[in-house]
């Protein structure tokens, strides 16, 4: 395959996303748009966890805690403080970043596995601590005033993620940001030699995955109208993240995004067309993902990237599964 | 203080059963470097044809233990190789694919499951579930529940027999060279390929077997598998991953936070308390307890 | 230019046309939200059957009469996932995509909660044959309404009836799992004793799932006269386990839904007689009605011959929203497919329906906490006995008598 300039990619990523404005002209049916707003949500929860998991190597299975953070957040503020949304929702994403500091600090000192065990941990400690507060509803989640209006959140979602993506690519891709980070995925002591300091670049990099998800969990709880700790807390969310981006290919910005369009389409079309045999998705997700690793360790921008390996192709992320170290 | 004895003893029967869901997986974790995250549903395809062997032939499901055994150590054996042809690729990050690899597994385990054997709970019958020992003294009084004993049993007698072969075998001295060195010890003539086949698939049978005593204890159901995966993880974090000879404290440990909490506190918060003080554990001390793991 | 102004003009009118118009169809399409997977796929399934039964039926008659004429009937199934987003779009898709005249709900309040503001912005009414949460009535969703009465109007039944039995229970434990329709039940439990002056011990919500041997045992000491625990499938099962285990024997054990499930039985064999439950139909109820199915007997053996296993109250509710669907149809003359200013009017005929079913009286409150629940039906308190449901309670309708105290575990 040709390969592609980093320049050519994003002026591919721009008319995409030009496209993706223009969506909504052309498709009325409000369950396709309901769809893929669904899809643009994934894309965001699928680059936030990228950026602390393959750019930084470090395996976050308790992300959706920063989304039930931001949904709990936005939800809490336009219902009992009777903030308006479009300042309700930012807010989730500055809780969510505020939270990513707070768990970061202690919890970024871990390697590999047990980073990823402990940030299920403090998810599944959030998520009964949202089970048995009073002022999240406990059990019977919280409401939003309905509010059904596809277009605007289709915009709103697409905003959000759009912002994420370009974001991204500018701290990631194009700043010197992104190179320190795969600096200290790859090697934290020569990082630190290069006068790098890994334990601020890290609690970034945590802050920057948390934000995307936290405003995405914002706008999800005013568009779906409920949230519950299972729907907004559940282990579901990372689980699905984690094969999107594997999926697309880790450490990378535009892998994501085909991983997350790409599973979340089919999952969809599966669900909305042969729900007869839903059961047969179960088993097909978890062979696709299983023959992934097998076959295809690089995600499906490996493939796209095969023959440019050690040239201009993205680095394979090697996240460090053992503590070998830990730092004081 | 009268509730304490009974609290405790309690909190051991249940640390019992996390002996059985934990040790095995333990084992594999120190040896051949993978988290399965199918570990609950091998424990939930045990419960099942633990359930279905017992309406079938009417014998004591304790009894039909070994054949368990045996069913599941087979298709350990057969699974293994694409385990390790995962795990020595060379792309990507080995452990983290396996991780993903047996995470897929588990999806479709479960989703087969659901189809062939329904959603309905179910409950394996056994002639020792209704008995129970009842002592008392003064105001103290403590209920042992027969089959929960026998858990105990089986835990104690699991760990202790997996010790022996762990250090009186050849195949246990195999498997501890591998988990210190694996390069000296094919060095030294040890057969990687054949010892790992050999120890996954000791892992699956044995996990199995926890499945057919949960579904004695508590219940069968296609689902339980995620819960279980969860102890699992728990046990083996808090006890040093790798470590054989914390899993009992650890699991001791678990279960006895969990009666603390029914009896004494707001029970309704006895699982945040358990993620908490593993999410603690882990920043104090990542190689568990007893700073042993790996 | 003139041209291509009517060109225009025509092309405008053409597509409002297709957009207006509707196929003609002489059948009725509904839409059906339910948890075919994941987690509370169980009682999704049970909806299924009653919706499906209902369906089965009406169409062996030729079809629902409106006017002179008979018109058949057809589920669209979407697949909520357990999951109340993907509830609401499955809701959303049934209703833009197949265009469905009416909709049948799901097991779970979460999922009605979601449901319920895009039935309402489509205005597609919707009869939730399950959700028992007091919560979902009290969002007072226009275009919802429920077949069964939400758990606070009948937890209190069941602790009425034993209150009323000799001797009489001081004291009891109430438990509930941390999911809102177990907590409510515990709630409402818990509400009922205090008011009928029994002493609640300990009134405790646990996390789902939770193994709860060591509550127990702590509580075997002050030998409470009732249990009473709200939960669902294994957290059932797992609680009689666990009596039998610890070799304790309250006056009565009392649960809410599940006890009524065939798999719990099944499953405890003997342990299972004699334990309560509350329930709000059952098949030994005594109704008479003039539509589908005569008396709960003929319904029962209708459900036994299409499934194999007994119908519970839960299936019940959902075979007849299909019934009241019917009738709500048939007095508005209503003949498919319906317009969305026909399904706007169908609203008060809903509201203004008092029907006879098999299943008891149907009358939908208009106002309150229990809007647009089903508040007719009675609630029931039921037992197992010799492995079968049994009516023991309110004293009006028994069946049975109540088997108080239980027999202790070691003389069975």
């Amino acid at each position: 395959m040709t390969p592609i300039s980093k320049d050519r990619r994003l002026l591919i990523s721009l008319v995409v996303f030009a496209a993706a404005v223009l969506l909504p002209a052309v498709l009325h049916d409000t369950f396709w748009l309901r769809v893929t707003t669904e899809a643009i949500m994934w894309v965001g929860l699928a680059l936030g966890f990228d950026v602390i998991a393959g750019y930084t190597g470090y395996l976050n299975f308790g992300h959706q805690a920063f989304f039930g953070i931001g949904a709990y957040t936005t939800a809490m503020l336009m219902m009992k403080a009777h903030w308006p949304f479009l300042l309700a929702m930012p807010a989730g994403g500055v809780v969510g970043a505020a939270a990513a500091l707070v768990i970061g600090i202690p919890t970024l000192r871990l390697r590999g596995a047990y980073f990823a065990i402990a940030t299920w941990a403090v998810a599944r400690a959030v998520q009964q601590g949202a089970l048995m507060a009073s002022f999240t509803g406990g059990p019977d989640g919280m409401r939003t005033t309905a509010f059904l209006n596809p277009q605007y959140f289709y915009y709103v979602m697409l905003a959000v993620v759009a912002a994420t993506f370009f974001g991204l690519w500018f701290l990631l891709e194009r700043a010197p940001f992104g190179l320190k980070l795969k600096a200290v995925r790859e090697d934290q002591e020569s990082a630190k030699a290069l006068g790098l300091n890994p334990t601020v670049l890290k609690i970034k990099a945590f802050m920057l995955s948390a934000i995307p998800t936290a405003l995405c969990g914002g706008v999800f709880a005013y568009w779906v109208t409920f949230i519950d700790p299972n729907s907004t807390l559940g282990d579901l969310l990372s689980d699905q993240a984690l094969v999107m981006v594997i999926f697309g290919g880790m450490g990378t910005l535009v892998g994501p995004v085909i991983g997350a369009v790409l599973i979340f389409m089919f999952k969809t079309l599966f669900w909305a067309y042969l729900s007869a045999y839903e059961v047969l998705y179960l088993i097909i997700l978890g062979a696709v993902i299983a023959l992934s690793v097998v076959f295809l360790p690089d995600g499906v921008m490996g493939i796209a990237f095969r023959r440019r390996r050690g040239r201009a192709a993205p680095t394979v992320p090697q996240p460090a599964a053992t503590p070998t170290e830990k730092e004081a | 203080m009268e509730l304490l004895p009974q609290a405790l003893i309690d909190g051991i029967m249940l640390g019992a059963i996390y002996i059985n869901i934990a040790i095995a997986f333990s084992l594999v974790y120190g040896v051949l470097h993978i988290i399965d995250f199918a570990v609950g549903e091998w424990i939930m395809l045990g419960a099942f044809t633990g359930y279905h062997l017992t309406l079938l032939t009417h014998v004591e499901p304790f009894l039909l233990l070994p054949i368990i055994f045996v069913i599941f150590a087979g298709l350990g054996l057969l699974l293994q190789p694409l385990i390790q042809r995962v795990l020595s690729g060379h792309k990507g990050n080995p452990t983290l694919m396996a991780l993903v690899f047996t995470f897929g597994l588990a999806l479709m385990v479960r989703g087969l499951a659901q189809t062939f054997f329904g959603f309905y709970s179910h409950s394996i019958p056994s002639r020792f579930s209704a008995g129970s020992f009842f002592f008392q003294r003064g105001s103290f009084f403590v209920t042992i529940s027969s089959v929960r004993l026998l858990g105990l049993v089986y835990a104690v007698v699991l760990t202790l027999l997996l010790n022996l072969m762990l250090r009186k075998t050849d195949f246990g001295l195999a498997i501890r060279a591998l988990a210190m060195q694996k390069e000296a010890a094919g060095l030294m003539g040890v057969n990687a390929t054949r010892t790992n086949r050999w120890l996954f698939a000791i892992y699956v049978g044995v996990t199995a077997m926890t499945g057919v005593l949960i579904g004695v204890i508590l219940s069968v159901a296609s689902k339980m598998g995620p819960e279980n995966s969860i102890l699992a993880f728990f046990v083996v974090v808090l006890a040093g991953m790798g470590y054989l000879a914390g899993v009992p404290a650890a699991a001791f440990l678990l279960g006895i936070i969990q009666s603390i909490f029914l009896v004494y506190l707001d029970p309704g918060y006895t699982m945040m308390a358990v993620f908490g003080i593993l999410y603690l554990i882990l920043l104090v001390s990542p190689t568990g307890m007893f700073r042993r793991g790996m | 230019m003139q041209c291509s102004k009517g060109l225009a003009l025509l092309a405008a009118s053409a597509l409002a046309i297709v957009a207006g118009a509707q196929e003609a169809r002489d059948y009725y399409k509904i839409g059906v939200v339910c948890e075919l997977s994941g987690d509370t796929v169980t009682g999704g399934n049970v909806c299924k059957r009653g919706y499906d039964l209902w369906a089965q039926e009406v169409n062996a008659q030729g079809g629902i009469k409106v006017g002179s004429k008979k018109y058949k009937v057809q589920l669209f199934y979407g697949d909520s996932q357990s999951n109340p987003s993907t509830g609401a779009a499955a809701a959303e898709r049934l209703i833009t995509q197949e265009h469905v005249d009416f909709m049948f709900g799901p097991y779970t309040s979460g999922c009605a909660i979601a449901v319920g503001p895009v039935v309402e912005k489509y205005k597609v009414p919707i009869i939730n044959g399950s959700a028992e949460s007091p919560n979902v009535w009290l969002q007072h969703f226009k275009y919802s309404f429920g077949a069964i009465p939400p758990v606070n109007f009948t937890g209190a039944m069941a602790i009425q009836t034993l209150a009323k039995l000799e001797p009489k229970p001081k004291t009891a434990v109430v438990f509930g799992s941390n999911d809102t329709f177990s907590k409510a039940t515990a709630t409402a439990f818990n509400a009922e004793c205090e008011k009928q002056g029994i002493k609640v011990f300990k009134f405790n919500i646990v996390p789902e799932g939770q193994d709860l041997t060591p509550l127990l045992s702590a509580m075997k000491g002050l030998r409470p006269d009732i249990i009473a625990f709200g939960g669902h499938d294994e957290e059932l099962i797992n609680l009689v386990k666990d009596l039998r285990q610890i070799d304790y024997t309250p006056k009565a054990v009392l649960m809410h839904y599940g006890v009524t499930e065939p798999a719990f039985v099944d499953a405890l064999k003997g342990d299972a007689n004699q334990v309560f439950g509350g329930a709000v139909w059952d098949e030994a109820t005594k109704t008479s009605s003039k539509i589908l199915w005569k008396d709960s007997q003929a319904y029962a053996t209708a459900a036994k011959k299409a499934f194999g296993v007994p119908a519970d109250y839960t299936q019940a509710g959902c075979s007849v929203s299909g019934i009241i669907f019917q009738e709500a149809v048939a007095k508005l003359n209503a003949a498919p497919p319906l317009n969305e200013a026909t399904r706007e009017k169908l609203i008060p005929v809903l509201e203004g329906l008092d029907l006879q079913t098999f299943y008891g009286r149907i009358k939908f409150a208009t106002e309150g906490d229990f809007y647009h629940a089903n508040v007719g039906i009675s609630p029931l308190t039921v037992q197992i006995q010799n492995g079968v449901v049994k009516t023991v309670g309110p004293a009006a309708v028994a069946e049975a008598k109540a088997q108080y105290p239980m027999t202790p575990w070691s003389q069975r």
